[in-house]
């Protein structure tokens, strides 16, 4: 019954998000929409660092890219991402949002427009506030909120702030998010 | 503040009334945010910017203009710029001129760059550079050809990676000093292009939605990098076929890194990463 997973993170939850997606089946029955901040200086690599862990192929998409079930699209570096209403990809260079590009909040708050209450969000650790608003209009819109435990988060802004601005749905640890992403149909 | 698609809707069907801008082709998402940015700088709210721009042809413009988008680096992308160094611009060095345009040229790096790595190829002389873009104070800015220092330490990197590494053969290295084409000055946090630079692209305003041929002349090269994400599928499409119009056959069309041609206009291109041969 959902329609598309969105995950939140800073480069601190690298490993989290990596574990995630190795854990996933092939034929995971949603898209994966990521929207990731990255260490200035690491513009490239990210993708190929997450494919190879990943059960589900992983692209940085291109602007207007059809978004497909059990795939994983990553916000490419420097731009932000937006999910359109017709289910396609939008990219835009716009200035950065509370210092960052890609905008977590930009992706949930245009995916939460796109799929409503078919929407599962997911915010991981992070050092920053990012993330926390577009989780709030996901739930807002009838989704799904979901916020990583904060005391399994190496940072635990991110994770606050989304717990400060929303009543969220779950807080999971790692494995439960994942037992809780194997249960999707 | 949050509009809705009818108030965007409503917004563009004014501006196009009033002026010859026509915004209804652009993509949705990234024009709500800009008016909605728009409004909060303004502290506005939409009838009343609705209202200036009707009467107010200063205002309009400047609106225009603060919808627009001017992201831009100097060697944005540095893959995109070795293409260029090994893979495109060596196949016009026999030809007699090589045309370039920069189309969406924004505040001008875009432009510096090709100059740059034009002269170090022993190209500069014989290329023609046209640049145009919507925005005419990124145009002002572009011609004076001065941007930041601090806030932009990255194009250095970048200028390294483009002239003086090779990606093909690690040993090779062009000690090409920065002082060549620009001026840094820390005091006043200053990168200024050098004047043999300044003086040789020809600066238009240009609207991409207007089409038309701007400057009467084809291309061998035709730039349009971070500019057509903000447009819809359907203008997308007519700005290819202008492109395509204005391309000579096995001219380039180079797009940015996540941008990408779709449907029937693709059989006229052959693809080869971000570049487009026109067939």
């Amino acid at each position: 019954m959902y329609k598309a997973v969105v995950i939140g993170g800073s480069a601190g939850s690298f490993q989290v998000i990596t574990k995630i997606l190795s854990s996933l089946p092939k034929n995971f029955p949603l898209p994966v929409l990521l929207s990731l901040h990255r260490l200035k200086h690491v513009r490239s690599g990210f993708v190929e660092a997450l494919s190879i862990k990943s059960t589900i192929p992983i692209v940085e998409p291109y602007d207007k890219e059809n978004i497909k079930p059990g795939r994983g699209y990553l916000a490419p570096a420097n731009y932000h991402m937006y999910i359109e209403l017709n289910k396609r990809i939008a990219l835009s260079t716009e200035e950065p949002v509370n210092h960052y590009r890609p905008s977590i909040d930009l992706t949930f708050e245009t995916a939460a427009q796109a799929y409503r209450d078919k929407l599962i969000g997911i915010i991981l650790s992070g050092a920053n506030r990012d993330g926390a608003y577009g989780l709030k209009k996901l739930k807002q819109a009838g989704g799904v909120a979901i916020v990583q435990d904060p005391n399994e988060c190496q940072v635990k802004t991110m994770t606050e702030a989304s717990l400060k601005l929303t009543t969220v749905d779950h807080i999971f640890s790692t494995d439960q998010i994942i037992q809780y992403l194997l249960k999707l149909k | 503040m949050i509009l809705s698609d009818q108030e965007v809707q409503f917004f563009v069907n004014t501006l196009k009334n009033a002026s010859g801008y026509d915004f209804s082709e652009y993509s949705e998402k990234s024009l709500k945010r800009r008016l909605q940015k728009i409004l909060i700088d303004n502290n506005s709210d939409l009838l009343s910017l609705i209202n200036k721009i009707k009467t107010n042809k200063e205002f309009l413009e400047q609106t225009v203009k603060d919808i627009t988008v001017n992201t831009t680096e100097l060697f944005r992308d540095p893959q995109i710029w070795q293409t260029l160094r090994y893979r495109i611009l060596p196949k016009f060095s026999e030809n007699r001129n090589i045309n370039i345009w920069h189309a969406g040229c924004s505040t001008g790096q875009e432009v510096y760059s090709m100059m740059i790595l034009l002269n170090e190829l022993g190209l500069l002389e014989k290329a023609k550079i046209f640049a145009s873009d919507l925005n005419t104070d990124a145009l002002a800015a572009a011609k004076k050809g001065n941007y930041k220092y601090r806030f932009n330490i990255g194009y250095l990197d970048n200028f390294d990676k483009v002239i003086k590494e090779n990606p093909y053969n690690y040993e090779e290295y062009n000690d090409v000093a920065y002082s060549k084409y620009f001026r840094i000055d820390k005091v006043t946090d200053s990168i200024q292009m050098n004047d043999f630079l300044r003086q040789k692209p020809i600066f238009r305003q240009h609207d991409l939605v207007q089409g038309g041929n701007l400057y009467f002349a084809k291309f061998d090269l035709i730039l349009c990098r971070n500019v057509i994400i903000y447009f819809k599928y359907s203008l997308q499409n007519k700005v290819f076929k202008l492109f395509h119009y204005h391309l000579y056959t096995n001219g380039y069309l180079v797009l940015g890194m996540h941008e990408t041609m779709l449907g029937e206009i693709t059989s006229k291109f052959e693809k080869k990463g971000q570049a487009y041969r026109k067939k």
